[in-house]
């Protein structure tokens, strides 16, 4: 009789999590192993890996950031009532880490020092060439730093009236600005600043990679990294392609002078580093000038 | 002579190639990506987000059966949580509003709710872990994401670009002892997941599961009682099991 007892009891618990529950097979389908919140107990990472907590180290917010050589007018003309707006409402995650210590992983690391421009790499023929894209060392090479780190203190830095920070909000553009396309995406381009419309006007956004302008502002920096030319302006950098000037991602081992404002200073390893559009940039010394170097942090 | 060199180096370079294939690779480009990817999403105070899923359901008969669902999903940091579902799995709505997490299925008239105060992401672990619900392609919220990544995977790496439902893409592949994975990260601003596939290599057949994402909103406004649940007409209340425990 108790065993009838226990097998219904049985059956309508068994029963009612089959409806209660989604049935696996269509969420989270990784594990987390370095994510402690909730009731969740710690787990251990399943590797020899020891990466620090993410909250820790996480590049202070841009609220934060230092505003030393900002010109009056521009705080003037920032009306950053909605944005400031949306950064103070809490984030559905707390903010994702960015700032992964490689020095504590052991495996080998595949670099990017010297990979294709984007152009090359939207070629289809050569993304569908498995040899290719598999051999990641084809042309993913391990990247030094070519110059000593040399810590300088940051002073962000402004292209003159025209040019804005990221997260700058214009109620109009000039008449001037043309419209760029990218990706499915619409840019407004003025004067070495991208915008996209946002609340009624437009945000500076970071130049998109692959968008090509016919000329640079005045003030824009030339580098080389290895036979490359790339021309800086307002933290973006370009390639000459003959037809204009193309977006490409920050080449590493690139020297410039000049950080935008909105550069998050970074701590690791006890070198101060700055971080602006997710690039790392390391304070050094050319030729008895402050300078920065485009690095990877590892 | 000749041809016995040959041979010899030719083994030589296969031996090379297996020795490389066997070893672990991190491309940085590729978790560059990720982490802009995790940076976006880290930074977002609201979204919404349509999932399609499909994944394999393994039959006795007839192997692996492909099955399906759409996914609605609305979030509001820190702790609100609206997924609706229609699909193979019938009509079903999952609702968090930072204090009760109510499922509820349309076809059994029947819901179940569970108090529970945590941020989105730690009651999405939490009652993932103890009761088995799943949430669609929510690995992306993580915070941790591209760590728990690194932490496990063999090799990672940055493929290319592709298009998406035509937009482009960067395609980023990996694998992990137990699985094989693929996320394609849009080309643009925003870098929003769009598509995610994950072969478990470790499973009986293989199975997949393949999740793209569109429709992004990013910081919408949406109203609180979109995440408050009211208890429908006749609808009844059942328990809500834990699950066994995960491997």
């Amino acid at each position: 009789m108790s065993f009838r007892i226990l097998f219904s009891l049985g059956m309508i618990i068994l029963i009612t999590a089959l409806l209660a529950i989604p049935q696996s097979g269509h969420a989270q389908r990784m594990s987390h192993p370095n994510f402690n919140g909730g009731g969740r107990p710690s787990a251990a990472p399943s590797q020899n890996f020891n990466r620090p907590a993410p909250a820790v180290n996480r590049p202070a917010p841009p609220v934060n950031r230092p505003v030393v050589n900002r010109p009056p007018q521009q705080v003037q003309n920032h009306p950053a009532e909605q944005p400031r707006q949306i950064e103070n409402r809490p984030t559905i995650n707390g903010a994702g880490n960015m700032n992964h210590d490689y020095n504590q992983h052991n495996y080998t690391r595949n670099t990017a020092a010297h990979r294709a421009p984007v152009t090359v790499q939207k070629n289809v023929t050569v993304q569908h060439n498995v040899t290719v894209h598999e051999n990641v060392n084809v042309y993913h090479n391990h990247y030094q730093p070519v110059h000593a780190y040399a810590y300088h203190p940051y002073h962000p830095y402004y292209w003159g009236h025209n040019w804005h920070p990221l997260g700058f909000f214009a109620a109009s553009l000039a008449t001037d600005a043309f419209l760029l396309s990218i990706a499915n995406q619409q840019y407004y381009y003025d004067e070495g600043v991208y915008y996209q419309p946002s609340a009624g006007g437009y945000s500076v956004v970071p130049a998109p990679v692959g968008a090509m302008v016919s000329a640079l502002p005045p003030g824009y920096e030339t580098t080389m990294v290895g036979n490359d030319y790339y021309y800086y302006y307002g933290g973006a950098f370009y390639i000459n392609t003959g037809n204009g000037y193309q977006v490409v991602q920050a080449p590493y081992g690139a020297v410039v002078t000049q950080i935008p404002d909105g550069a998050i200073q970074q701590d690791i390893n006890g070198q101060t580093y700055l971080v602006y559009n997710n690039t790392y940039y390391q304070p050094v010394s050319e030729n008895g000038t402050d300078a920065y170097e485009v690095v990877q942090v590892n | 002579m000749n041809k016995k060199f040959f041979f010899s180096v030719l083994f030589c370079i296969s031996a090379a190639t297996g020795a490389s294939a066997q070893r672990t690779s991190i491309d940085t480009v590729a978790v560059s990506i990720l982490d802009r990817m995790s940076a976006m999403i880290g930074s977002l105070s609201s979204c919404h987000y349509t999932v399609r899923s499909n994944y394999d359901i393994r039959s006795q008969h007839l192997g692996l059966v492909k099955h399906g669902d759409d996914e609605q999903i609305y979030m509001e940091g820190p702790n609100k949580l609206l997924i609706r579902s229609q699909g193979d799995r019938g009509e079903r709505s999952l609702y968090y509003d930072g204090e009760t997490l109510s499922y509820y299925s349309l076809e059994n008239n029947q819901f179940a709710t569970l108090a529970l105060t945590a941020p989105i992401v730690d009651m999405i672990d939490t009652v993932n872990k103890l009761y088995g619900i799943e949430f669609p392609a929510s690995d992306f919220f993580y915070p941790t994401f591209v760590d728990d990544l690194l932490s496990e995977s063999k090799n990672l790496i940055y493929l290319g670009m592709t298009k998406v439902d035509g937009k482009d893409c960067y395609h980023i592949a990996g694998a992990t002892p137990d699985m094989g994975y693929q996320f394609w990260i849009s080309d643009d601003a925003l870098t929003l997941p769009m598509k995610m596939v994950i072969v478990y290599t470790s499973r009986d057949m293989n199975p997949q599961y393949e999740a793209t994402l569109s429709d992004w909103q990013i910081n919408p406004v949406l109203p609180s009682s979109l995440f408050e649940f009211m208890v429908p007409p006749k609808a009844k209340k059942i328990k809500m099991a834990k699950s066994p425990v995960k491997k």
